[in-house]
């Protein structure tokens, strides 16, 4: 079937089988190969795209039932890799081998959408992808990191802007 | 001639002006453009300087996550004292170094090792060489414009600077003259004192940039013109063979373009290798190739097929194999490796002060994130091959008995690699890639494993089971010890190079039997240690409680003879930060183990690390590691934030395979397939604390690679724990299926 999908704010025109997965749509028909493939079962996150804004493995999107969404892939997560994530990622030297770290950064990016100061229990809840290096330790710490650079940015901007209304109270 | 390569991404750009004109492998995802490498002036075969200061260096080592490339980046560096910025990374022409009689293989003597560290003794010396002397050759054109004395120049950050004048030029303007130079003497590299670089400062590695904005090229992300996909179905019992499949079936599909069968029967060639090397066969398999990849892998789900499945089948479950593994220790040894004093007299005369325990671990596999693929081109008289190789001297050979093609006629491509952990060494799924891509000549063939072939096709960590017995001596420490380790062949060592059977354990035998099985094994991250050191720091535990005597002080006073101070300086270490003795909550206990990766049986070698773990075991029998700490030795390093990025993913590598890792046998097939069902540890499941202690470091001459050794010490540290935390002894791998629910 040939359509078109909206793909890091620009149409892109596409023609594939109907059931190939979102993953190879981008990776093998429009040669984005950032997204990766890891598993096909939706279990590693290598292939999380965002789609409508939310985190999504793509390995478990159709192509027929993608049609009308906006999809966001790793290539589009920022101009140039300035996302404060990925700047906290090459300054905390997060990845190792590196190929599921695409993955790790769009599920991070949708849970700082939502959160602009998440909690380790969030963090958890929501960074479910796999990484066979060990690089968690440093992506718990650079999602951290990243949040506190969005929210000082942020509150320079717009210092009335209410906290994350979503975080639990502090305990204490 | 230039052999430019474009892809859709237009990222293999692969021209030279310079060396011959050879098409070069460029490591893609580094921050390279072919174009800066044309207009750039060659130095030595390992060093391009661009008209624009950009420093390009060949580097003779695969990146598959070690931060190998960034090392070696950093070892020219320091000595040609380029700016940092400017550097791009270059993976070496395997086809020059071919052509023009091993030009870089001749000085570092040694291929890209297993993971590429990048601080093997010979790549140190050969690059602190090479850009010390690229820096001279820089200042000697300089001082030969100026018409100055070479000695009032100096070269800083990318620049020539004449001091006593303070004029300057930037080395782009030099390079060209500089590459003409020759110097009457290669200077010597400055002594350690003097670095700036190493050892000072940890720059992200250079391939981390690329990661981070998607650009990053893996052997999967490869796309030469005209390509097309292979999906790959190999017999699911190993050495079984495909008896007939009915291609007509599928022709029709979408984008089928055709079939290509693996046949081991096929004559091939074989090469002389090294004795440690793998021995590589072709698998009997079949692959469906088509235009897109989702089309090749639904034709070739159904494709019909029939196997003939072979002896393998005869293998009905697990817990056969794990008899027939226990079973074996019973019997005679097949060999003696290791024989000092007189160990079985002893332990027959004491009687009661003998104990005696069996361990077994599991197959595992190393389930890279990347899948395994690869894609070549094979023409009458050429090949080309894209591929996440780990090792490239393996690969080169593997190309020329499975293509008859010589090697000055083939070229390799090593994009990054998306983790190996020992599964891209032995070159298996290169065999496999040119059986499929030379049915298909004339077209780049990529061909790519499913995970769940990923799994079933693996070269898996062997399975191990072990008997040991061991004689106490009135001061409670083992004065006899007889261990019986059966695996597969070859077994690597672990057991037998273990300190204390070297000197420390006055009577010790150690022997070992092999376990003829179809399924296929290989290296997995510290072959053989991964799974001995678990063993023989068990055993120890197992002794240390039997003698009253405190874990940590046992092995200190055992390890007393042993003439290396770093295994005694780890222990310490690590129970001074980890608090080793301090009251803990019930149901929380501590548990410590020491190992060494790479030693060889000597002392001053390889790596040695003591870790603890501090573990909780719930009312409902859950485990909870709450803290896992190691202290090191590995001598001396370059890059302190690399070496710990190393530990800490290799604590929680030896933290999944303890916890969680066991592939299962049905009729000779592998169950496991994929991550529903062999689970893998998240960021939730990690403990908050990996912490990774410095202060053992004795300084010793030597860099020992830190990738391994964890891998070894964190299964016996967790079990040790579990067991001063509950009384029960874990004795097999995964610790997940011990039943250690609290009875009220």
């Amino acid at each position: 079937m040939k359509t078109e999908l909206r793909v890091n704010g620009e149409p892109r025109r596409i023609e594939a089988d109907a059931d190939t997965p979102l993953l190879w749509v981008l990776r093998d028909h429009l040669g984005m190969t950032g997204t990766k493939f890891g598993c096909g079962i939706g279990q590693c996150g290598s292939c999380t795209v965002h789609m409508n804004g939310v985190a999504t493995r793509s390995c478990q999107v159709l192509f027929a039932s993608a049609i009308g969404t906006s999809i966001t892939t790793i290539e589009g997560l920022s101009r140039n890799g300035t996302h404060a994530l990925q700047r906290a990622w090459l300054e905390d030297n997060v990845p190792q081998c590196g190929y599921c770290q695409a993955g790790m950064l769009m599920a991070a990016a949708a849970l700082l959408r939502q959160h602009d100061s998440p909690t380790d229990e969030q963090i958890n809840s929501s960074i479910t992808n796999i990484c066979r290096c060990g690089t968690y330790p440093r992506v718990r710490a650079a999602i951290h990191k990243a949040a506190a650079k969005m929210r000082a940015a942020q509150g320079s901007r717009d210092p009335q802007r209410p906290r994350d209304p979503q975080r639990p109270r502090d305990p204490s | 001639m230039t052999t430019p390569l474009l892809s859709r991404r237009d990222f293999i750009v692969a021209a030279s002006a310079v060396g011959g004109g050879m098409a070069l492998a460029i490591l893609p995802g580094m921050p390279f453009a072919a174009s800066d490498a044309a207009k750039g002036s060659e130095l030595t075969p390992w060093i391009v300087i661009g008209a624009d200061d950009t420093v390009t260096i060949r580097v003779p080592c695969p990146e598959a996550g070690t931060g190998g490339t960034t090392q070696v980046c950093m070892l020219v560096a320091e000595e040609l004292q380029c700016d940092w910025p400017q550097v791009r990374a270059q993976s070496i022409s395997y086809n020059r170094n071919t052509r023009e009689g091993n030009l870089y293989i001749g000085q570092t003597g040694t291929w890209s090792t297993f993971a590429g560290g990048g601080h093997e003794p010979e790549i140190i010396a050969t690059m602190l060489q090479v850009g010390a002397s690229a820096r001279e050759r820089l200042r000697a054109a300089a001082a030969s414009r100026w018409n100055v004395p070479v000695n009032e120049i100096e070269a800083r950050a990318g620049l020539l600077i004449h001091t006593p004048t303070s004029r300057q030029a930037r080395f782009g303007e030099m390079a060209a003259a500089a590459a003409t130079i020759q110097l009457a003497k290669e200077p010597a590299p400055k002594p350690q004192s003097e670095w700036t670089l190493l050892r000072k400062l940890n720059p992200p590695r250079l391939h981390v940039k690329s990661v981070v904005d998607g650009s990053a090229v893996y052997g999967i992300d490869v796309h030469p013109p005209g390509m097309l996909y292979a999906a790959l179905v190999q017999c699911p019992v190993h050495g079984g063979k495909l008896k007939r499949f009915d291609f007509e079936a599928v022709r029709h599909m979408p984008g089928v373009r055709g079939v290509a069968v693996v046949d081991p029967s096929e004559p091939r060639i074989e090469l002389e290798k090294p004795a440690y090397w793998a021995r590589t066969t072709a698998q009997s398999g079949i692959a469906v190739v088509a235009e897109h990849y989702w089309q090749a892998r639904k034709a070739l789900e159904a494709l019909p097929l029939e196997w003939d499945l072979g002896s393998g089948v005869e293998w009905k479950d697990t817990e056969q194999i794990y008899e027939a593994a226990y079973s074996r220790l019973d019997r005679p040894a097949d060999k003696v490796v290791k024989e000092t004093g007189n160990a079985p007299k002893l332990i027959e005369q004491v009687g009661d002060a003998v104990i005696e325990a069996r361990y077994l671990t599991p197959l595992c596999e190393h389930a890279p994130m990347e899948p395994l693929n690869g894609t070549a081109l094979l023409t009458k008289d050429r090949v080309e091959l894209w591929h996440p190789f780990a090792m490239a001297s393996q690969a080169l050979v593997i190309v020329q008995e499975e293509t008859g093609i010589a090697a000055e006629n083939i070229e390799l491509h090593l994009p990054l690699i998306g983790g190996s952990f020992g599964r891209r060494v032995g070159g298996d799924d290169v065999r496999m890639v040119l059986a499929v891509a030379k049915k298909f000549p004339g077209t780049p063939i990529h061909v790519i494993w499913s995970r769940e072939e990923t799994f079933r096709q693996g070269r898996y960590r062997d399975l191990q089971a072990a008997r040991l017995v061991a004689a106490l001596g009135a001061d409670g420490l083992p004065k006899a010890l007889v261990a019986h380790v059966a695996g597969h062949d070859p077994m690597t060592a672990g057991l037998d190079d273990a300190a204390y059977v070297n000197s420390c354990i006055p009577n010790a035998r150690v022997e070992t039997s092999n376990l003829p099985m179809h399924i296929l094994t290989g290296q997995f991250r510290g072959p053989g240690y991964n799974s001995q050191c678990f063993v023989i720091e068990s055993f120890i535990d197992e002794c240390a409680v039997r003698a009253g005597i405190d874990p940590l002080e046992y092995r200190l006073r055992i390890l007393s003879k042993w003439p290396d101070p770093g295994w005694q300086a780890c222990l310490r270490e690590v129970a001074a930060r980890a608090g080793w003795g301090r009251k803990l909550p019930p149901r929380h206990a501590q548990g410590l183990a020491v190992g060494n990766w790479g030693m060889s049986g000597g002392p001053r070698e390889g790596t040695t690390a003591a870790a603890i773990a501090t573990v909780e075991v719930t009312e409902a029998g859950d485990i909870v590691v709450h803290a896992l700490d190691l202290a090191f030795d590995c001598g001396q390093i370059l890059n302190a934030d690399a070496v710990r990025a190393q530990l800490e993913g290799s604590m929680i590598f030896g933290l999944n395979v303890c916890r969680n890792e066991e592939l299962n046998v049905e009729n000779g097939r592998i169950v496991e397939g994929n991550f529903d069902s062999y689970p893998m540890l998240r960021i939730a499941d990690v403990p908050r604390q990996i912490n990774v202690h410095m202060g053992a470091l004795t300084g010793h001459s030597r860099y020992g690679g830190t990738g391994e050794v964890a891998v070894g010490v964190v299964g016996p540290a967790v079990a040790n724990a579990i067991f001063r935390a509950t009384g029960k002894r874990l004795r097999t791998m995964p610790f997940r299926k011990a039943n250690l629910r609290f009875c009220a």
